[in-house]
């Protein structure tokens, strides 16, 4: 009779086996629901948070991106916008986009991991279904990626997301520094995100670029704190092109000023060319 | 130690279980399959909102008197070749309802709180919250609005075929199609409900019903979307801003000439006032 009785209950187990076999297993992956935002330092903050913006990055570039970044850095402070390109309200890019300087979500499914930032309506797929690089992807400012799930303290869940990304379009730089990516679109940006062994409201992310215009990988670790006592945060959209006061011509940058004319941005600089207005010919 | 087996088993049997029927899982087999990319069965760009009527007056939209003349006054600006009354051509997101005419593709992603509609269009993302939440006393007005559903068994099978979904506080400006607008007190209420064909599991409908003060009536459309039979469909972005053709300078429109100079929109449009500008550098 006890044999019956355990026969039958294992059938169960396998019955349920089956019968679930369709379902999302969410206690397979681990828990990052909610709003993420960068820890630390705020907006304009340096790509690696453990030095300071600017120069002090001490960024691996080969001597011709060096010289490039010097002027850019130049460029700024006269008024110029250097090598970033976000001021067009062209999206800041991978991995840039990645200092989350605006609220994330991630949503979890078995085939993609989605991560939604704010900034830039930013919209990352990360195809964990095992696929192969594909032979051609048109590039795009969040890149193709890859991904799989590594259970790295064996516990039976995964802790740790290992990310790569290819054919990220440019211009694209780290951070508002303008420290410059190779114009060859070639970057590789390796990522491994992962839970916080003692914290589950902070995530870590080890983000390694692999990029002509380096001398060697450049490693960086950021890290997003979730606000854990918030199930329902608020979202918000980031519309740039929404008041946007900056307006490029030809290869000048001006801005729009308050009373909705137009301002140059440096000391010196020329007009526009309004040869194509007729009232402008007169 | 047969009953030592038995605790065994059962600890396992109890193990393998808890596992299984996780409360934190979602039960797929309770949803619609409506993975993978969906995008508008009918019309092309530039479609009308109500695929079955023509475009402009053809739609017959019920506005009220002030805004069926703003209606008119778009088409005969669209007319003359002005799009000014578009604000997408100033790359400003299409918003709901608009953007689910899915002129670009779009993505459905089913969580158990949380439906996320994906759309190319303006890269919006629409979070439609399925979690049994009130409506809150006030929200920002964003272009993708703020959306709460249910999920409806509508054949009684056991699986959810129909997603029901309001959104309010909307963000204007916004049209149906480029030339129908809506009321600018931005109170619109749009309702809709997402379901699976019938017969084809690769076509959704999706009925729309708009409540806005600009309609003497609510206003319900039927759109559809085909899904690609594509495993592994390619995803694009779509940034409007990139090629910066559209330059707005105070309330005046103008467009960037192939050759980088600033050009008017229309005939006899008085160029952008230059009085900041160092006037021994005017070069006309």
């Amino acid at each position: 009779m006890q044999g019956r009785v355990l026969m039958g209950a294992v059938a169960l187990a396998v019955a349920f086996a089956i019968d679930d076999g369709a379902a999302f297993d969410a206690t397979k992956y681990p828990d990052w629901k909610g709003q993420w935002l960068r820890a630390g330092s705020g907006q304009g903050a340096p790509w690696d948070p453990a030095k300071p913006w600017g120069p002090g990055q001490q960024a691996p570039l080969t001597p011709d991106y060096q010289a490039i970044f010097e002027a850019n850095l130049r460029d700024q402070a006269a008024g110029g916008q250097g090598t970033d390109p976000s001021y067009r309200c062209i999206p800041v890019a991978m991995p840039r986009v990645m200092i989350a300087v605006q609220p994330m979500e991630i949503v979890i499914t078995p085939d993609t991991t989605y991560v939604m930032l704010e900034l830039f309506s930013t919209l990352r797929r990360i195809f964990t279904d095992g696929r192969q690089w594909p032979k051609d992807v048109e590039p795009s400012f969040a890149g193709y990626s890859i991904g799989r799930w590594e259970d790295t303290d064996g516990d039976g869940r995964y802790d740790t997301l290992v990310a790569e990304t290819r054919r990220i379009k440019g211009p694209h730089s780290y951070d508002s520094s303008g420290i410059p990516f190779h114009d060859d679109g070639g970057a590789i940006i390796r990522e491994r995100i992962s839970s916080d062994k003692a914290n589950p409201n902070i995530l870590h992310n080890e983000i390694t670029s692999i990029d002509s215009a380096l001398t060697r990988p450049w490693t960086v670790k950021r890290s997003y704190r979730r606000d854990g006592n918030n199930q329902r945060p608020i979202w918000s959209e980031y519309v740039c092109t929404e008041d946007n006061r900056h307006v490029r011509i030809g290869s000048e940058n001006y801005v729009v000023s308050g009373d909705g004319l137009l301002m140059p941005v440096r000391k010196g600089q020329p007009p526009p060319d309004l040869r194509h207005f007729e009232q402008a010919q007169r | 130690m047969p009953k030592r087996s038995s605790i065994s088993l059962f600890t396992l049997i109890g193990v393998l279980c808890a596992s299984l029927t996780g409360a934190r899982a979602l039960d797929e087999t309770k949803y619609p399959d409506w993975k993978g990319q969906w995008v508008r069965a009918d019309g092309a760009e530039g479609a009308p909102w109500d695929t079955r009527k023509p475009w402009g007056l053809g739609q017959q939209p019920p506005l009220t008197p002030e805004y069926q003349a703003l209606f008119e006054a778009n088409l005969k600006q669209l007319g003359a070749g002005m799009k000014a009354s578009d604000p997408t051509t100033r790359c400003i997101p299409a918003a709901m309802p608009r953007v689910m005419m899915a002129i670009h593709p779009m993505e459905i992603v089913i969580m158990p709180d949380t439906t996320y509609i994906m759309i190319e269009t303006f890269s919006t993302l629409r979070r439609i919250f399925t979690d049994g939440r009130a409506w809150p006393k006030e929200r920002e007005p964003s272009y993708g609005g703020f959306s709460i559903g249910q999920w409806e068994d509508t054949d009684r099978d056991g699986r959810f075929d129909t997603l029901a979904i309001e959104t309010r506080w909307i963000k204007g400006p916004h049209s149906y199609d480029g030339s129908i607008p809506l009321h600018k007190d931005e109170q619109a209420v749009i309702k809709e409900r997402i379901s699976s064909d019938k017969s084809d599991p690769r076509l959704l409908h999706n009925e729309i019903t708009t409540i806005d003060n600009a309609l003497t009536r609510p206003w319900t459309v039927t759109r559809s979307y085909r899904r690609d039979a594509s495993v592994r469909p390619v995803w694009s972005e779509r940034i409007c801003s990139e090629d910066g053709q559209a330059i707005r300078i105070g309330n005046e429109d103008y467009a960037l000439g192939s050759d980088g100079l600033l050009m008017p929109v229309r005939k006899g449009q008085p160029p952008p006032d230059l009085r900041y500008f160092n006037q021994n550098q005017m070069r006309n």
